[in-house]
């Protein structure tokens, strides 16, 4: 990595936890999180043995609903604050590359996506010390769990600030990365309906739910891997060819 | 330092700059001039790397652009109109990231940003946050910022634009220290500015460049000055053996006091007349007590060059 990628992750990462957005969403996350376990926790009181709380926790309807509200949120401001309040040109007519300021961006706002679900660790750790340590920590799948929330983080991410570079207007911003994040969460269901094997394939490629279920379960699959990091790649380049091609039109 | 050739910029709209060629030379402080929409700041967006044109040969600061954008950056102190900052950074902060992102070494940084701090007054505010400052600090942060790595040449784009009378009396006092050692295009709407400050000046108007000349070249294309005189002498006949003198292009009078009588005169073009009439009113024994030239200033040569 470059030295102007990590002067400008330093502003990016530092950017996002000075404003007061991070603030409410760590509080908000934490509130949401504390409250998602519980019912996790509620429904292992129930009797069940089939799952770990963990299990639970990253398949119920909170964890996605958090996810595909977040990103946008999250990446709204990334570009569309520097276009509207002209920092962009102060930005981009110092000596860095396109590319150093996307990645920063991205690593930026993926820092502080990291941070986010650190909340949902500490339940964790929490239950286990109530529980007085009844089942032990599965750590593989603990792993793989927390890796497919960074793999789909990224993609998320990745999309949001695409959008982010696509308008001045925060708020528009963030509802086409919102539609497009929710489309792409949502299109995997369709796996349960289609009758043709061949599209139920392609679907259930991209069926992030499902993907989280086997990955929570300690099965790792590197289909997703590929899916996740490619689908970044992609919106990376795509935020890119948007930049300059800014700078052609002005 | 810089070299631009048949430079075009077309918008979907139309074209803001149609074709321009103008140099700016090392050590040169040159004012970039025309009235709001022009094309100045798109020239300068341009030449910073910013924007990209739609055709022409552009050089700035010896690296060619396109192809050598980062070199080009490497090399100028641009500050943007408006001049946008990061708000919730410190000023000492925004100066050392700046810096870091300018390429200064981490062993220089320091010294470097005291240094600016210094020299744009803003030691005093180097721990305030960017956001809580007036407008006035605010612009010397954005010139801070252009100067934090050194840079051979500064582009200002307005760079004045929204100070009061006393900042912008500074502003200039530093701009003009700057221009010692330095190589300076600064665009502005304000013509005493130009006048105060550099010694070349481009005249845009509408996307062409209408002008680009010293400031004495420019004033000479103009009616060289006007002079105004009062007299003790009979107004009618006075004014007619002024108005026979061989270089002058035409007299007014201003205003009667008692049987004191004012004129403005005129001179024709290049020439310069007061030879000519201070011989006049010796030979006529007049009495005087005023006798001053109006020099002629840039902005009738704006307003010349730039009418409909």
């Amino acid at each position: 990595m470059t030295r102007a990628f990590w002067t400008l992750w330093k502003r990016e990462a530092g950017a996002i936890l000075l404003s007061p957005i991070a603030w409410v969403l760590l509080t908000c996350m934490a509130l949401i999180n504390g409250f998602s376990f519980s019912q996790c926790v509620a429904y292992l009181g129930q009797g069940v043995r089939e799952f770990t709380v963990m299990q639970i926790y990253f398949y119920i309807f909170h964890f996605w609903f958090l996810l595909i509200i977040l990103v946008p949120i999250l990446t709204m401001r990334l570009f569309s604050e520097e276009y509207k309040t002209g920092t962009i040109e102060m930005l981009l007519t110092a000596p860095v590359r396109d590319g150093d300021v996307i990645l920063a961006k991205f690593a930026g706002a993926l820092t502080f996506y990291l941070l986010l679900w650190i909340p949902s660790l500490l339940g964790l750790a929490v239950f286990q010390v109530v529980t007085h340590n009844a089942v032990p920590v599965a750590w593989i799948p603990l792993g793989l769990s927390y890796l497919m929330v960074t793999l789909v983080g990224m993609l998320y991410l990745s999309i949001g600030l695409f959008t982010s570079v696509l308008s001045k207007n925060q708020a528009v911003s963030a509802m086409l990365s919102f539609t497009i994040i929710a489309l792409l969460f949502f299109t995997g269901f369709l796996s349960y309906l289609v009758k043709d094997p061949g599209w139920r394939e392609v679907l259930t490629y991209i069926f992030t739910l499902e993907q989280m279920r086997s990955f929570s379960a300690g099965q790792f699959d590197s289909r997703p891997v590929v899916f996740y990091l490619s689908g970044t790649v992609f919106f990376l380049c795509l935020t890119q060819r948007v930049m300059a091609n800014r700078a052609l039109k002005g | 330092m810089i070299r631009v050739e048949n430079l075009t910029k077309k918008y979907a709209g139309g074209e803001a700059v149609r074709g321009i060629s103008f140099s700016v030379e090392k050590g040169e402080v040159v004012g970039f001039l025309g009235p709001n929409g022009a094309g100045k700041s798109t020239t300068m967006r341009i030449l910073t790397g910013f924007l990209s044109a739609t055709d022409g040969q552009i050089e700035v600061a010896g690296a060619k652009l396109p192809e050598e954008s980062l070199l080009v950056r490497q090399r100028i102190g641009y500050m943007p109109e408006n001049v946008p900052l990061y708000p919730e950074m410190r000023v000492e902060e925004f100066l050392e990231y700046r810096g870091r992102l300018k390429r200064v070494s981490r062993r220089d940084i320091t010294e470097r940003v005291g240094l600016v701090l210094d020299q744009c007054g803003l030691s005093d505010v180097r721990k305030k946050i960017i956001g809580t400052l007036s407008k006035g600090f605010r612009q010397r942060v954005g010139l801070a910022d252009a100067l934090i790595h050194n840079p051979p040449l500064l582009i200002l784009d307005e760079p004045t634009a929204g100070l009061d009378p006393h900042q912008i009396r500074s502003f200039r006092e530093l701009i003009k220290d700057l221009g010692r050692d330095r190589t300076i295009l600064l665009s502005t709407h304000i013509l005493s500015e130009v006048e105060m400050v550099c010694r070349r000046a481009i005249i845009i108007n509408r996307g062409k460049i209408e002008a680009s000349d010293t400031l004495a070249n420019l004033a000479k294309r103009v009616q060289s000055g006007a002079l105004q005189i009062e007299v003790k002498a009979d107004p009618v006949g006075a004014r007619e053996k002024l108005a026979k003198l061989s270089e002058v292009g035409g007299v007014v009078e201003l205003n009667r006091v008692g049987e004191w009588v004012s004129f403005e005169v005129t001179a024709l073009p290049g020439k310069d007349i007061r030879g000519e009439v201070d011989g006049l009113i010796k030979r006529e024994q007049w009495p005087l007590r005023d006798f001053r030239r109006e020099k002629a200033r840039l902005e009738d040569v704006f307003v010349e060059l730039t009418q409909e």
